[in-house]
């Protein structure tokens, strides 16, 4: 057998093999992406109750880092470790919360959502918890309640029925408040200077119970 | 039997092993589990407002938040923050050190002496150390930028009347109209599940009268002339919002947030064509405006809450100079500076130069203020734009503060369905005011004739 004849035998399999191995491999890598959560894990402890400042502290950690819907776990390294996901979609298992997880977790709730005690979920847990933007803002839960947003200091909330972010530090200069929040896939979680509180879609959150 | 098979099997098996192996090397090594752990030991970030413009006399506390950046991922790793604010009188040399009391909710505080609150005013910066090893100051410039709070004897006062929501101005004329969407009419809408709507962020208005829009979702400027259909120019851009200030020579500034590839905003000049001319990280990490000075683009930052020059060409100003080089009030014409302090119960505006106050107002209303949209030079005092809000209702209103006091005001629709940045809704082009609005069929900006310069 040739060199020539063999060479034409081995082309068409070893276009055939990497067709087959990057379909195979390659469809579920590329709609996962960086698979981040695979690394996230499910630890957590319940904890006599936080103030507030501990609970920004906590939030901190998730500036900087990715945005995912329906996420809950971010590293602290202040890199969008899974940047560019198709946004909406859990399945890309990306890093970082949405807005309702991120809120969730930095204020230290629990998911059983009778229960308005604290928990701390580490920064790689992967957990949601049981509210939407939506739940925020009308008070649903043991630990929620609503609050007057003129009444509202830090590390309370402004929630519509689509976003809800933290405040970070109330009052800029030009009356904004710097706010703490996963924004979308495109911003990530960080802290940005905002009008939420003058806006009518949004009404004032609180968590309740925090130890100063 | 033949083996013609042979050949063609160890090709699939080559094949299927040269593919396994890049998927391996790009994807699963890319994110392998040692690049997942790592924890970001910093200071984390101090938190302040300055008073910027005070009445003589007025008592006045400095107030700094410590936001400690996690050491550990466990409930007890915090830090004990303390610190002293360094203070001196305008036209003194030396600063003098105050230390910082911790106030119950963590925060830090200290009264401003008197002797500092009867002059022109005084300058300051605070050196905070977190317990654990780590200092920031704020301002970053510490001594050789520091801090500054006018002080003004001659207010002009403002009482504004009641809003009566739903009875805002219509608009003179709409200048651009465009669809949601990707298309040559259409504007880019960022939106989902659990995520604010956001559209353009931001607009300005090109030395011809163009209008220039961010339509940052699609990663282009969007040049509105005469012609419903804009000319579309692609430009880098990254994360998810942004602001636009289009200089006098036309130069376009894009201010980003910076996205996945940096820890701080970015701006990008790009020239009329949309090439790019330059690009400078900024030396804060948060942003919130880019407008355009008489010495090139000064940007809003954050925790300092100073702007920052980022030059006008090639090179651009590099972070450390612009720490050297930054200012608590915005630079204008006619080296002045505009200065703004506002909060729920009344805004301050300040036209001053060096360390005199030019002109000083004080706007008071019966509801909740909300944000200052704009703060621009008219004719001898400012164009404001300001929110006013009650829990359920909003609007912004529009006024005209000269010296004598308030010359002229009326309500705008807030108009605002889709995110822009924070405050760049509105822009001022010589005595016309433009606002970019939005809704659930698109995008829009309208035009205000606003007249009456004396």
């Amino acid at each position: 057998m040739t060199m020539r004849v063999k060479a034409l035998g081995l082309l068409p399999g070893l276009v055939g093999g990497l067709t087959l191995a990057l379909l195979a491999l390659g469809a579920p890598a590329g709609a996962y992406h960086t698979n981040f959560q695979g690394y996230c894990n499910s630890s957590w402890l319940n904890l006599n109750p936080i103030t507030r400042g501990e609970s920004r502290d906590y939030a901190y950690s998730g500036a900087a880092e990715g945005y995912q819907w329906a996420g809950g776990c971010w590293n602290n390294n202040n890199v969008d470790d899974s940047p560019g996901d198709p946004p909406g979609d859990p399945n890309t298992r990306g890093e970082g919360p949405d807005c309702s997880g991120f809120t969730f977790k930095s204020w230290y709730e629990r998911s059983e959502t009778g229960d308005p005690w604290f928990r701390y979920h580490y920064l790689m847990q992967n957990v949601h918890g049981p509210y939407a933007a939506a739940d925020f803002k009308y008070g649903v839960g043991a630990p929620n309640t609503t609050v007057a947003k003129a009444n509202t200091v830090f590390m309370d909330a402004f929630a519509s029925t689509y976003h809800i972010g933290m405040i970070y530090w109330a009052n800029t200069a030009y009356n904004q408040d710097r706010i703490i929040e996963a924004k979308c896939e495109a911003c990530g979680t960080g802290t940005w200077p905002r009008t939420y509180r003058g806006n009518p879609d949004y009404s004032g959150a609180r968590r309740l119970y925090w130890a100063g | 039997m033949k083996r013609t098979w042979r050949w063609p099997l160890a090709g699939f098996v080559v094949g299927g092993l040269i593919g396994a192996t890049f998927l391996t090397v790009n994807v699963v090594g890319a994110s392998g589990p040692e690049q997942r752990r790592a924890v970001n030991h910093s200071f984390g970030e101090i938190l302040h407002t300055p008073p910027l413009i005070l009445k003589q006399n007025e008592p006045v506390e400095l107030t700094f938040g410590v936001v400690c950046g996690l050491s550990e991922d466990r409930p007890e790793a915090r830090c004990s923050p303390k610190g002293l604010v360094y203070l001196r009188a305008s036209g003194t040399g030396e600063f003098r050190a105050l230390r910082l009391a911790r106030e119950p909710n963590g925060q830090l505080s200290a009264e401003v002496p008197s002797r500092y609150t009867g002059g022109a005013g005084f300058d300051y910066y605070a050196e905070i150390e977190d317990g654990r090893g780590y200092s920031a100051t704020l301002p970053p410039g510490a001594a050789a930028a520091p801090q500054h709070a006018w002080i003004a004897s001659n207010w002009t006062t403002v009482v504004l009347g009641s809003p009566r929501f739903g009875e805002a101005r219509r608009p003179d004329s709409i200048v651009v109209r465009a669809s949601w969407g990707k298309g040559d009419r259409a504007l880019g809408l960022d939106s989902g599940r659990e995520q604010s709507r956001i559209g353009p962020s931001a607009f300005d208005l090109a030395p011809d009268g163009a209008v220039v829009v961010l339509d940052q979702v699609n990663d282009r400027l969007a040049v509105y002339r005469h012609d419903a259909r804009p000319r579309h120019l692609p430009i880098a851009f990254s994360g998810g919002e942004g602001d636009l200030a289009v200089a006098g020579d036309g130069t376009a500034y894009v201010l980003d947030a910076g996205g996945a590839g940096s820890s701080t905003p970015i701006v990008r000049s790009f020239d009329s064509a949309g090439q790019l001319i330059a690009g400078i990280p900024l030396a804060e990490p948060t942003a919130d405006m880019v407008r355009a000075g008489p010495g090139g683009p000064l940007v809003h930052a954050y925790p300092s809450e100073m702007w920052l020059p980022t030059g006008r060409g090639r090179p651009p100003v590099v972070p450390s100079r612009q720490i050297a080089l930054a200012r608590p009030g915005r630079a204008v014409a006619g080296n002045l500076e505009v200065v703004v302090r506002a909060s729920p119960g009344e805004a301050r505006f300040a036209l001053v130069r060096g360390d005199r106050v030019v002109q000083a107002w004080i706007v008071k209303a019966p509801t909740s203020l909300g944000e200052v949209q704009l703060a621009e030079p008219y004719g001898n005092g400012l164009l404001a734009v300001v929110r006013l809000w009650t829990e359920k209702r909003a609007e912004f209103r529009v006024l005209q503060l000269q010296p004598a006091g308030l010359t002229g005001s009326f309500a705008v629709d807030r108009a605002e369905w889709a995110e822009t940045a924070s405050l760049s809704r509105f822009r001022l082009h010589g005595s016309t005011l433009y606002q970019l609005r939005s809704a659930p069929s698109g995008v829009e900006i309208a035009l205000f004739e606003i007249g009456g310069t004396t």
